[in-house]
């Protein structure tokens, strides 16, 4: 199987580097049959990668201890749930499993676009080829994962051999998100390739700026979408397995995983300035390429074990490889620009500072700086060490500085922003607009305080998330209204009709509060509390309205692992809530030593989150490490609602009477120009 | 309706809106279109109260919480293996997911230091000499630590700047009434798109 693997791999090699040679050479002769074959090599290419995955997995699946990945992320006991997962535990699993995701997307665009496009598909399929190209190369010739073991044997000579067992699966990673959180933040990493390849195509073809937009916009959506989730998972496992009492520590993985999502969403942003106004083209042709690079510099940094992490996941030459292909996609990207940039043009001008247009504006550069100003914050103890011979650390007590006042101003936008009107906006509108969100996020700010959430940011960033919910609410409200007084269907009935009328909008808005919700959970930070305490049987520790009371301990033996089990009941008062099961899991056959499980009494005013962090080296009594989190569940809860907004706005838009869509949009002065025939078509196709 | 919820309001900010009112009449007068009507007013105001209150309130909670530990979370804890700072360190995947006895006895020294009277800075300063410039998680505010700290701001000036040069330089109308000649012809752009459309039908 692992031969069947290897040839998969290097058939795929060969394949995409004929999709892209054969692509090229249909471009210039336009040959009907050639730009059929290249396709049909795209396609091939990405089954071959399926079935180099599945022969991995198989070997996994199998218990093949003569693979040496297999031996080194797996064991006998690993059950059938984690052995899945660890394809991707290491180096050459990961990059191979970068290639596969990459190949779903390329597969689908592929597919899909089959028959359409004509003229600009070939320059799609070469750039896809390109990019899996280069992975191709990692997983073939740098980082293979069907490599065998093998032992020089007495008379000198090379000859394969068999382990027992593995090494087993990095206790870490044994934990149910680490089975569904990589997928999604690669589903995220590879998704921003197909925007990126439209856009480099539709440039080097010479399409005018806005087609490859409306062909990719749902594209970018879905990769939008799995990275908020993956990143979002990966703070969950994090805050559920490391037993730190935290969710984010500005770890540079985390940081690489941040940088694309945040250009990203500038991205997703500024898009509708060019489909809505046919503004800002240029500037959307370099966000994406940025994004693209992004992504292959988060991969590379999470890989490379160029800055070191608390991840620190590999230390490998394949480094330059990375380096090598950014430098080279940027070179691509400087070229088709710079000969063909004539066919950005914008087709509107801003009129005015105060309006929807500028606060875009204001969107991106904040999205931006929060990008460039992580990544440089990643980067600088690598320049330290270039410039000066010590390394200065930059760790999160400095993100949280730099980035606290960036989000709030994030936050703050997302209220103002839609409070504008297209082109410009009067003082009497904004006027009638403002009034109500700021009382209400006034209200909330007042109440945040007297709940005792008493820190500057964080009351500031409540205070805001009252203002923002309200402005949604208004808009959900004012639109609902015009179509219940014109259809005389109830308010609840229009308000869904309104968002099913104009899905890309709407769905905006959920994620908006979905943000919201996250944004509370943040703020919630600020009020974190701990005790740890060595406790013998009986004993018992106070943290803020709870007691927590040592019971006993049990061992539990499972398959896989030996767990010693704390069991903690928890007072509140003098009324017994629940009792929680912290554990410490040492498993068998790893090399890598124990796994913590918290136990965590989860509500919305806050988690109590109990860590059994191990027997005291001195006292040998276990050692409780319990910590009072308030408002940490409102972040999960975002992330469902992130996840249904962009589900939402996926949806195709409900047929209805154009006039109510355009009503539906916040007034435009009168005695302004009315908007453009061209404009308000495609208000109504939005 | 509003009116009530106003009233509540302004309970708080009485005193400062009257000291306001003239400020914001001027500008009404000069042309510039500041929200006026009362209902924003007290409530803008209101929103500088609870910010001034906010800020406040933080120096009040950074006061009485545990000195030593919340000086740890700037300082690394030096023990190589857990890239923590000593007040949140838990070895992942250790035995004893706690603090180490590396992350204890810095933080005791920390303790021991506050005890001399040591401000927070001469601490911090103690430990950089002690063990070199990667023990402080934040980068120094000298040297070419500054560097670190002047990136975002001089990232905020510099796409502000270009921000506001790319909207003077839009709503310059000259420039728009007439476009420098671009080397692509009108004709070719719109054969271009008519192009485009026709091969993206969908």
């Amino acid at each position: 199987m692992d031969v069947f693997g290897s040839f998969s791999l290097l058939l795929a090699f060969v394949c995409a580097v004929y999709a892209f040679v054969g692509g090229i050479a249909a471009i210039k002769t336009r040959h009907p049959l050639l730009v059929k074959s290249t396709r049909q090599a795209g396609i091939a290419t990405c089954v071959l990668i399926f079935l180099a995955t599945i022969s991995l997995e198989y070997l996994f699946f199998t218990d093949n201890f003569s693979i040496a990945y297999v031996v080194s992320h797996s064991n006998r006991d690993l059950s059938t749930f984690y052995k899945v997962a660890a394809l991707w535990a290491g180096q050459e699993g990961s990059l191979l499993f970068w290639s596969t995701l990459l190949s779903v997307y390329v597969l689908s665009v592929l597919i899909a676009y089959r028959n359409k496009n004509g003229e600009l598909m070939p320059y799609v399929g070469v750039i896809l080829a390109g990019v899996q190209i280069f992975f191709l190369t990692l997983n073939n010739f740098v980082e293979n994962p069907f490599k065998t073991l093998a032992t020089v044997n007495a008379s000198g000579v090379l000859e394969p051999f068999t382990r027992m067992d593995g090494n087993g699966l990095n206790p870490l990673l044994q934990y149910p998100e680490m089975v569904i959180h990589p997928p999604n933040l690669y589903s995220g990493y590879t998704g921003f390739t197909i925007p990126f390849a439209f856009a480099l195509a539709a440039l080097l073809a010479r399409y005018p700026g806005e087609k490859w937009i409306h062909l990719t916009r749902k594209w970018t959506m879905v990769a939008w979408c799995f990275q908020s989730l993956g990143i979002l998972l990966g703070a969950h496992w994090a805050y559920a397995v490391l037993g730190w009492g935290g969710y984010w520590g500005w770890d540079p993985v985390e940081n690489a995983s941040l940088l694309p999502w945040l250009s990203g969403t500038a991205f997703l942003h500024s898009v509708m300035m060019q489909e809505k106004r046919g503004m800002m083209k240029v500037w959307n042709v370099w966000l994406v390429f940025s994004t693209f690079l992004l992504c292959i510099l988060g991969t590379f940094l999470t890989r490379s074990g160029v800055v070191s992490s608390v991840h620190a996941f590999a230390n490998s030459q394949i480094g330059s490889w990375f380096v090598g292909f950014i430098i080279l996609t940027i070179l691509v990207c400087f070229i088709a620009y710079f000969k063909n940039r004539d066919y950005l043009k914008s087709e509107n001008m801003l009129d005015s500072l105060v309006s929807r247009e500028s606060s875009f504006l204001f969107n991106n550069l904040l999205f931006l700086v929060a990008c460039i100003a992580v990544l440089s914050g990643t980067l600088f103890p690598v320049f330290s060490e270039w410039f000066t011979s010590s390394r200065i650390s930059v760790g999160a007590p400095f993100f949280n500085k730099v980035m606290i006042p960036i989000g709030l101003a994030i936050l703050f936008l997302t209220g103002v922003g839609p409070l504008l009107a297209w082109r410009k906006t009067s003082m009497e509108s904004l006027k009638r607009n403002f009034g109500w969100p700021q009382i209400v996020g006034i209200l909330s700010g007042v109440a945040a305080f007297v709940l005792g959430y008493r820190d500057g940011a964080s009351t500031l960033c409540l205070f805001l998330c009252g203002f923002v919910t309200w402005t949604i609410v208004m808009e959900f409200y004012r639109g609902a209204k015009v179509i219940a007084a014109r259809t005389g269907m109830s308010m609840m009935m229009s308000a869904h009709e309104l968002a099913m009328r104009n899905t890309r909008r709407y769905g905006g808005y959920v994620v908006h509060f979905g943000m919201v919700l996250v944004f509370i959970g943040l703020a919630g930070a600020a009020f974190n509390t701990d005790v740890q305490k060595a406790m013998n049987i009986g004993d018992s520790m106070k943290l803020g309205p709870y007691t927590l009371v040592l019971q006993s301990a049990d061992t539990k033996v499972e398959k896989n692992y030996t767990a010693q089990r704390m069991i903690v009941e928890v007072l509140k008062g003098n009324r017994q809530i629940m009792l929680l099961y912290p554990e410490k899991r040492q498993f068998q056959g790893t090399e890598q030593g124990a796994g913590t499980m918290v136990a965590i009494y989860s509500t919305l005013r806050e988690d109590l989150y109990v860590v059994y962090a191990g027997m005291d080296p001195d006292a040998n009594v276990p050692v409780i490490h319990a910590f009072l989190n308030p408002l940490v569940k409102w972040i999960w809860l975002g992330g469902v609602w992130v996840v249904m907004g962009t589900l939402l706005a996926l949806m195709p838009n409900r047929r209805a009477a154009l006039v109510v869509a355009v009503a539906a949009e916040p007034v435009v002065t009168p005695g302004a120009p009315a908007l453009s025939p061209t404009t308000t078509l495609r208000e109504g196709h939005d | 309706m509003i009116n009530r919820h106003s009233s509540i309001v302004s309970h708080t900010s009485r005193a400062p809106q009257a000291v306001k009112k003239s400020s914001l009449s001027f500008r009404a007068k000069r042309g510039i279109c500041f929200p006026h009507s009362t209902l924003t007013r007290i409530s803008f105001l209101a929103v500088l109260v609870v910010l001034a209150f906010g800020s406040f309130w933080a120096a009040q909670v950074a006061a009485q919480s545990d000195r030593a530990k919340q000086i740890g979370t700037h300082l690394k804890c030096m023990c190589r293996g857990c890239d923590m700072s000593i007040s949140t360190c838990a070895h992942p995947g250790g035995a004893f997911s706690g603090p180490c006895d590396t992350a204890k006895a810095m933080l005791k020294e920390v303790d021991e230091h506050l005890a001399k009277g040591e401000s927070e800075q001469q601490i911090i300063d103690g430990f950089v000499a002690e063990y070199g410039s990667v023990v402080y998680m934040e980068p120094p505010k000298k040297g070419f630590g500054l560097v670190a700290w002047l990136m975002p701001v001089l990232y905020s000036v510099v796409g502000l700047a270009l921000l506001v040069l790319v909207v003077r330089k839009m709503r310059e109308r000259q420039i728009a009434a007439a476009p420098p000649a671009p080397s692509v012809h009108t004709e070719a752009l719109e054969r271009a798109r008519a192009q485009a459309a026709r091969e993206t039908e969908d």
